[in-house]
Formats: structure tokens, sequence, C-alpha cells
């Protein structure tokens, strides 16, 4: 159990460090390779499920034979490597930026199903280090060709994400959240191995459009209105 | 719905132990839904094609979140489920409790139990009601609740704590008198005044209860390893004496109250440390002594030891040490030597002394120990006996003394073989005669040795009693080192002098000698003995362990043996590693060596002797032949260029033969007749132009046979009296003193010339200055200083000197030498 917490603990305190480094909202780094760096170091912790799916599938009693089975992304929920890769960097970061607001949004859901302060502690420490990433996009958006005239960082308060589907009982709501969290780490996973494409091609353009090819081929992930006016808008550097 | 399973009830709550019924409907008609609790498959009991049911009995809690139970067909990723919350069974509160400390809140606490809380339900909630006054409050924490006491004098209460969750309600009842159930608080403010050194005054402070109640403190007091209580009725401020305590020492005290009318608890305690005051060190230092002799004068070693903290009574700052001299003759010395000293060495001018010894502090100066010198060296004789150490330490007795004694006094060093030996000592009373020595610093093996001393009313120590033994005996871990001496063919001399029997890990009983050889018999004296290698060999036992020789006999010449001597004790022998070979020589051996040894000395002797003398040996036995023709002579003869002198041809003389002329005056005549030729001879020879009067003979001078005689620049060997007359110039003054110094010079070219006596020359050849006629012999006068000696060889002009005869009938001869034995 001792280790299982350190276990969990030890990446938070990396990823502290990582975004102690960052200055604080507002001020960014104007080494667009060290930005990239320590985004791709965050991606790889966050991509780990010991930060935040072990512990909710261990709270939640999920971790049973024929039970676990079914702890797995519905295709979907989030937009896969091959769609991050057809984007230029101003759709991924404007993509990034939305879907951690929908992770945001349902990790404070999720809380309302852990009564264990521990594993509460454990989602609150997930929740800061997307913050944290999402802070850093902002700033690399701020680095991009064409992207100078908006410097504020994109908003991580909640409200901006669509409300997951309702479910009836515990126990769907349950399932649902499990799968949502594999489906978020595998989604980090994906960001962080695009990241380092990025890093090996830095003059990389844009290829499509991020409407046409960020959900090619899966169920989109139905928006909200304001997250779809803040697409239209460009509120977030093209 | 569009789901094709449906399970019920969703989310139940039930109490651990429950009965639970599970239900689910199918929209298909699936026969192969498989349902599950917690990833175990329930067995169900099918109502009809789509319905089954699962009967849970006695539920368990697992965890908060709730049980997991789920169904799912056989094909397809349909999974539907539902969650059951078992809640743990609300426990009534435990050891519910009410008290002030104050009269003004009520503290209530209780044990809560288990917490029923669960995802779907809250902890268990507390409330607190009163009975009489009708109030109610509810207990945010779990454990304990705050009433407020009524401003109105409310002496009874009756209080009801109920806990309650989703599913029960439990309650607990409490009633009680207000101040039964008083619990004050802590004293404080705690001080010590009139701090002594046995003595001090705490005082502390109490919360007020009001002014009717009277409280009952306790007091405590640590120090010196125990304990004292006292108790004391405080109605707000409370003072305690301690008395009797030790000087210089810390204490610990603490105070507690209570309710003095009624006693329900004590409060938490409040302490506080204090020191004593110092005092004079109360006990007379513990003191021994050594005392030796140097150089005639009496030397003393002073050890004490240090005081222990109830008898200093304070830190010790130095020792006073008084030397007082019993004969008066001296004046007393005073010493002082700072602590943390343990002795000195006290030179003293006389040996019968008073020394007293005292230790200071701050404060004062303790009682004095006394120790009388005495001049007599005490009863050294006293013989020593061993003593066997035990595990408890060493068992010591003595007689009682007849004459009084104010005690005994056992001395040992714990460190007998590092020097300082760590003198230790023990005093006993007079009536004691038996002790036991113990010691944490007794080591096995080594041997430690008590002195026991009766101590007389005038404070002189003598010797009663020396003790000497092992804590435990070890067998020795080293044998002797053996000199091996006398070796002859038939026996050898085996000697250990520089073995110590002191200084071993146990008494020495004595040695065995283990003597191995190939016959492998055993004589007198010895028997067989079986090694631990299976080597049999002969041993003898020496029962003395102060006889460290031992001679080994009956041995063969020119054998081989192996000897080993190990000492034996009552806990084993020495090691069996490290036999001394050695071989017999043969019989005759030592004679011949007695024999050839000398004989190859005095050759070797000779042969450095002749070496070292070689030169010496060869100018004595074969001087080289000088040649006239190199001698210096002839450089003068060439310097005076005359034609007629010549060096003479040694075959023109007459070698080995000495004609020995008879004292006749023609002699003398015809020297005088050759008168012409004096000139020349006188020349020939400068350094006898004193003789420039016509001399008796002619010398020929051999510097090369002698060197004295050329360096005295005369012919002759005894230096001539000035007053002599020409005519007795010359070697010899008479015929007497040439047959004479002609028969030794012929013993000497026989034997060994004496080394005194070189001077006298080897007189070889003869130039007669006249006529080889004997006839003529008669009518020389009898000249007796007529000599002749050879001197310088030279051919003689003819018309100085006659050549020699040929015929030994001219001249009556004596022949001294052969003609070979010419040098």
């Amino acid at each position: 159990m001792r280790a299982q917490l350190m276990w969990r603990t030890l990446p938070s305190l990396v990823l502290g460090l990582l975004f102690l480094s960052t200055p604080v909202m507002g001020s960014c780094l104007d080494k667009d390779q060290e930005l990239l760096r320590q985004l791709q170091k965050q991606a790889d912790i966050m991509q780990r499920t010991s930060m935040l799916l072990n512990p909710y599938i261990q709270s939640q009693g999920l971790d049973k034979d024929g039970l676990k089975e079914h702890c797995r992304e519905r295709p979907g929920t989030f937009p896969s490597k091959e769609a991050l890769q057809r984007l230029s960097r101003q759709e991924l970061l404007r993509a990034l930026n939305t879907m951690l607001d929908h992770v945001l949004h349902r990790l404070m859901a999720l809380q309302q199903d852990i009564p264990k302060a521990q594993d509460l502690e454990t989602v609150n420490r997930a929740k800061q280090n997307i913050r944290g990433f999402k802070n850093n996009i902002h700033c690399m958006a701020q680095l991009l060709p064409g992207s100078s005239e908006r410097t504020e960082p994109p908003p991580i308060g909640p409200g901006t994400s669509p409300s997951p589907t309702p479910t009836p009982d515990t126990f769907q709501r349950r399932l649902e959240g499990c799968r949502f969290l594999h489906g978020y780490h595998r989604f980090m996973h994906s960001v962080g191995q695009v990241f380092r494409e990025w890093a090996e091609s830095p003059s990389r353009s844009r290829r499509h459009s991020p409407r046409r090819g960020l959900w090619k081929g899966a169920r989109r992930v139905p928006l909200s209105r304001g997250n779809k006016r803040l697409l239209l808008r460009g509120q977030l550097p093209r | 719905g569009q789901d094709p399973l449906f399970i019920f009830p969703k989310d139940k709550l039930v109490e651990e132990g429950s009965n639970v019924t599970i239900c689910y409907v199918s929209k298909s008609h699936q026969n192969n839904i498989s349902c599950y609790l917690e990833g175990v498959r329930m067995q169900g009991e099918q109502l009809d094609p789509n319905v089954s049911v699962f009967n849970l009995n006695h539920v368990a809690f697992i965890r908060e979140t709730g049980t997991n139970i789920y169904c799912k067909p056989g094909q397809g990723d349909g999974i539907k489920g539902t969650v059951l919350f078992v809640s743990k069974v609300l426990q009534e509160p435990k050891d519910f409790s009410c008290e002030t400390q104050d009269f003004m809140t009520l503290n209530c606490t209780w044990d809560p139990g288990s917490d029923t809380g669960l995802l779907k339900q809250l902890s268990q909630s507390y409330t607190l009601f009163e009975s009489f006054s009708g109030k109610k409050t509810l207990c945010k924490p779990k454990s304990w609740c705050l009433w407020q006491v009524a401003p109105e004098s409310q002496d009874m209460y009756n209080f009801t704590l109920t806990a309650e969750n989703y599913l029960r309600k439990r309650s607990v009842h409490l009633l009680f008198n207000l101040t039964h159930r008083v619990h004050p608080m802590a004293p404080f403010n705690i001080l010590f005044k009139n701090v002594s050194a046995t003595s001090a005054t705490m005082t502390w402070k109490v919360h007020s209860i009001g002014k009717y109640y009277t409280l009952l403190c306790q007091v405590e007091l640590y120090g010196e390893g125990k304990v004292t209580q006292h108790n004391v009725s405080v109605k707000v401020d409370g003072a305690h004496l301690f008395s009797g305590l030790e000087p210089d020492t810390e204490y610990l005290a603490q105070v507690r109250c209570a309710n003095g009318d009624y006693f329900w608890k004590w409060s938490e305690w409040t302490h506080q440390n204090f020191t004593t005051a110092e005092a004079a060190p109360s006990e007379a230092p513990d003191v021994w002594r050594n005392v030796k002799t140097v150089q005639g004068r009496c030397v003393v070693t002073l050890f004490w030891k240090p005081l222990s903290k109830p008898q200093a009574h304070g830190k010790i700052l130095f020792y006073n040490i008084v030397i007082e001299y019993l004969d008066r003759t001296s004046v007393s010395e005073v010493l002082s030597i700072p602590a943390p000293a343990s002795g000195t060495e006290l030179p003293l001018n006389q040996c019968s002394s008073q020394i007293r010894i005292t230790a200071s502090n701050s404060v004062g100066t303790s009682p004095a120990s006394v120790l009388v010198v005495s001049r007599e060296p005490g009863n050294e004789e006293v013989e020593e006996e061993r003593v066997k150490g035990t595990e408890d330490g060493f068992p010591l007795s003595w007689n009682p003394q007849p004459r009084h004694v104010t005690g005994y006094l056992v001395e040992w060093c714990e460190q007998p073989r590092d020097p300082p030996c760590d003198l230790q000592w023990k005093n006993l009373g007079p009536n004691v005669t038996s002790t036991v020595v113990s010691s944490d610093a007794f080591r096995p093996g080594v041997r430690y040795n008590f002195r026991i001393y009766g101590i007389s009313t005038e404070r002189v120590p003598y010797l009663l009693a020396r003790k000497t033994g092992y804590s435990q005996e070890l067998a020795p871990s080293d044998n002797p080192q053996v000199v091996m001496t006398n070796l002859t063919s038939h026996s050898f001399t085996l000697s250990w002098k520089n073995y110590s029997t002191e200084s071993q890990t146990s008494f020495i009983q004595g040695y065995h000698v283990y003597l191995k050889s190939k016959a492998g018999r055993c004589h007198s004296g010895s028997e067989k003995a079986v090694l631990s290698d299976d080597v049999v060999c002969c041993k003898y036992k020496i029962d003395n362990p102060e006889q460290k020789t031992f001679v080994v006999e009956n041995l063969q010449p020119e054998s081989f043996y192996e000897f080993l001597v190990t000492p034996y004790t009552s806990v084993g022998e020495g090691p069996h590693d490290a036999f001394a070979k050695v071989t017999t020589p043969d019989e005759y051996s030592p004679t011949l060596i007695r024999i050839l040894l000398p004989t190859v000395f005095c050759i070797l002797l000779i042969m450095i002797t002749c070496y070292l003398k070689s030169q010496w040996m060869k100018e004595k036995c074969y001087p080289d032949i000088p040649d006239p023709y190199k001698s210096s002579v002839l450089s003068l003869i060439k310097s005076k260029e005359n034609p007629h002198l010549t060096i003479m041809n040694i075959k023109d003389c007459v070698p080995d033969s000495i004609e020995v002329l008879n004292k006749q005056e023609g002699t003398r005549k015809s020297l005088t007749e050759t008168e012409s030729t004096k000139p020349t001879y006188l020349y020939l020879l400068p350094t006898e132009k004193r003789y420039s009067s016509p001399g008796p003979c002619i010398c020929f001078e051999n510097f090369t046979y002698n060197q004295a005689a050329s360096d005295s620049a005369s012919c002759g060997h005894v230096p001539v009296p000035p007053k002599a007359p020409p005519s007795q110039l010359g070697l010899l003054t008479s015929p007497e003193n040439l047959l004479k110094a002609l028969e030794k010079n012929y013993m000497n070219s026989l034997g060994e010339i004496p080394a005194g006596e070189t001077s006298l020359n080897y007189v070889s050849q003869l130039a007669s200055p006249m006529s080889g006629d004997m006839s003529n012999l008669p009518t020389n006068p009898p000249e007796p200083a007529l000599c002749s000696e050879y001197k310088m060889q030279m051919a003689i002009p003819l018309g100085l000197a006659s050549p020699p005869s040929s015929g030994s009938s001219s001249l009556s001869s004596i022949t001294l030498l052969d003609e070979g034995e010419h040098y």
C-alpha cells in the first residue's frame, strides 16, 4: 500500500517540478523547443495508468475477472493518434485544449463517486496536472507563427465541455468512468507521440483541417455549444 | 427501453448481515446469462425464461463504494450490473461520560465504534439531549461534544446520546451530579524556593473551581532512584517543603490535583526539575598506596577512588595531601592535586611518614584518609598460596589476626600483563576473614596475584597473605623455546631457562619431553606415548616446573631424532607441533675434531706468519748476492778517476775463508811496509779519514750485508772509543774477539741469527795485507788490534796487497763456511 502510494505520488512530484519550470499562467517560456520537451514529458507522465485509472479501478471494485475486461475505451471518446497527426500544430493544440477541458469536467463528476480521501487526492493531483499541461499548451500556441495576438491562456474551468451521457445507476456510471479514464491515458500517450514527431520535424505544416480529420472514422464527441463557438471563433491559436 | 438486460434493485442500501434478493430480466430468451458478485459467479433461480433471482444471505461489508453485482450474456458485451451498498451495523456509543473543569462547560466523550459511512450513506450522526433542561445539541465530532452548563445552579444532569444513520438509531443515557464530575486542570507556575543542599520548597498554582471547593494535590519527588509522594490540600496556591534531600542532586518534582470533596479524576501532571546545592564531601576518599625504594629513597605512589556522587556532595575540585614525617626531623609537606586525578607519586624524605588525603569541593573538605608508610618493608616472606577462581570471582580467606586490626585490605592488579597494572583494592572490616573478589576485568588464562594486608590501629598495613590464581585456567598455547647443547653420539641436553612459569595461562605442573626416533624404543625413565597423529614416541616427564634442563640419553650414534618440550598443567599440555630435529654424530668424530682442529690451526698460523714475514725470511735465508759492479763504491772510485782502482772480481777472491793472523811483529811490519797503500785505502773509505794513520787492517765494507755498519761509517761493529789508537780501530780489538765473533757468526750462519746480534757481520772474505808467507807470521808483532774484516768488496791494487795465496798451506786458516754456504 505504501509502495503503491509512492508510485502514485512520484510522477506527480515530477510533474510538479516540470510545472515549476514554467512560470505562472500568462508568463511563458519563449523557447519553443524547451517548451515542447516539457509537453512531451508531461504527456509521458500523464499517460501512465497508475496516475488515475488504476486507483480508480481499485477503489470502485472493478479489479475483478470478467469486469475489468469491460474497462476499455469506447471508440470515439478521444481522437486517435492518426487523427492527431493529421492536424496542424495550431489545430492540435486547440483540440488538446478542448479535450482536456472535457477530461477535467468528467473528473469532477467522478469525484462524487469516490468516498475515500486518499482516492480523492489522486484525482485532485491529476486535475492539477491537466491544468498545468493546458497552460503549456497555451504558451506553445503563443510561440507558433501567426498567433501572437492571442496570449491569454485557455480557460480551464468547468462547464466548457459537454456533460457525460447521464447514466441511471452507480454501476453503469462507474463502468463509464473507468472506460473514460482508459481512453484518457491512451489519448495522452498519442499526444506524447505526436509531440515527439514535432520535435523530430520542427517545420511541419498543416495537412488537414481539424474538423475534417480529427475524428475521422470515429464517433465524434459531441461538443457543447460553447466549445463549438470556441472553435469557430478561433479563440485558440490557429 | 433499448437495453436487453435489466438488474434490480439498483443501488440498494442494506445493513451488514441482511438477506438480499437480486433479480434480472432479459428481453430476449437468452439462457446463457451469468451473474457475478465481486467476480464470483452466483447461482440463481430462474423464475421464467426471462427472469432469474439470486438470494444473497448475510451480505458482508466489502468497501465503502459498495459491492458490485453484474450479469452478462454469453455473447456480446452487454454487461449490466448494480451496486449493493452494505453498511456496517451502527454500534451503541461506548464509555459515554461527561465532566467539567471549570463549572462552565461539560465535556462529554464517548467511543463511537465503527463508521457506517458509505458512498450512498453519510456517517452516523450524534445528538445530545438533556432531559432536565430539555435542551438538545447536534454533535459534529463523532466522539465528543461540549455542553454549556446552565448559569443557574443545576447540579443534576440526565443526558441521552443518540447515534443515528440511514438505517438505525442507538442511544445511551447518563445521569450525574455536576460537582461529582470535576476534573481540574493541571496546576501551573511551579517554583522552587529556598533551595539548599538538603531541602527545597515547591510552590504552584491551580485553576480555581470555585471558592467553596478544596483541591487535593499530589506531589511526587523523583531523585536518586527513589520516589516520594505527598498529598497537599490547596485552595488557590499550593506549597510543599522537600527535606532530607541529597546535596548536589537533580530532582524531578511533579504535582497534580483533584476535587478534594468528591474525587473524580486527577488532573494532568505538571512537573519541574530542580537541583540541590552542594555540600562538603561526607566521606574520606578511599586511598591505597604502593611503596618502592628508588636510589635509597622511599617513593610512595598513592591511588584513590573518586568519591561517589552521594559522597562527593558536589564536584570535587582537588585533593589535598599532607605528609607528616613521623620522626619529626622533616617539615610536613602539603600538596594539592587537581581533580579528576586518581593518584600521584610522592618521593618521601623519610620512609616513616603519615599521609593524610582529603577531597575538596567548592563548599568544603572531606574527612581525611590516613595512611602510614613504615620503614619496615613488611612481611614480604609470606608464602604464596594458590587460589582457584570461580564464575563469581576469587574466594579469598585468611586467618584472623591475634593483634588488633582496624580492618583488612585486599589488593590486586586487574591488568597484570600490561603496566601500569591498574591496581585495585578492597577494604574490609576487622571481623572479616574472607571475601570474594570479582571484576568484569578478570579474563581466563590470566594470572592474578592478590595480597591481603591487615591494617593496624596505627594505620600501618602489614602483609598477611599472598594468593595467586586464575579465574579460569587455559591449556598452554605455546611451548618453551628449547636450546639444545652438548650433542654427543649418545646424548644431548635440552634447556629452556627463559621460559617463565609465572606468565602462563595456567599453573605449570611440569614438562613433557617427547622424543621421536626410528628405533621406537624407549629407555628407562620414559614411556611410550601416542600423539594425536598416531605417531608413537617416548615421553619423559619432568615433575618440577622449575627444572628447565633435561639430558636425553641412551641415544644411538648417527641417528635421527625429533624432540619436543611442552609444559603440562591441570587443564592440559601445550601444542604438539614443531618438533625439533637432531642427528647424533658418530663416536669418533669428536676425537678427530679435537686433533684435527688444532693441527689445522697451527698450520694455518705458520703459513700466515711465513707469508707476512716472507721478505724477512728471504733476507735471512736467501739474501741477494751483492753485485760489486753496482756498488756505490764503484762510483766513488770513478769519481776519483783512479785508473788503478777497479772492482775485485769475486773469482779472484778466496771465498769462505778467513785467515786469522797471529800477532806477530812481521805483520805489523808488513803493514808498515805497505804504507804506500794507505792513502789509497783511506781514500776509498772517506768515512775513515780519522784513520789516516797506517791502519792495521783492510776492511771491505759490504753495505749490502750490514746496513748498520755502513751507517756507522765504521768497519768495526763496536764503536771504537776516540782514545783508541788507530791500530786498534776495527771491529775486533783482539784475536780473541775476532775468534769469538767469527765463531758466533759461524754459529749464526748455521742457525738463526739472533736479532740483537745482527750487528755482528758475516766476514767472509779477508784481503790480507800481508804476504801469505807463513813464515812471516810469527815475525809479525803481536798486534792485538790487528783485525781483518770483510768490508766493501773491491779489488786491491797489486801494489797495495799481495794476492792471496792459493794454497792453504801459506796460512793457517780456519774455514768457516763452505763455498756453497757463502752468500
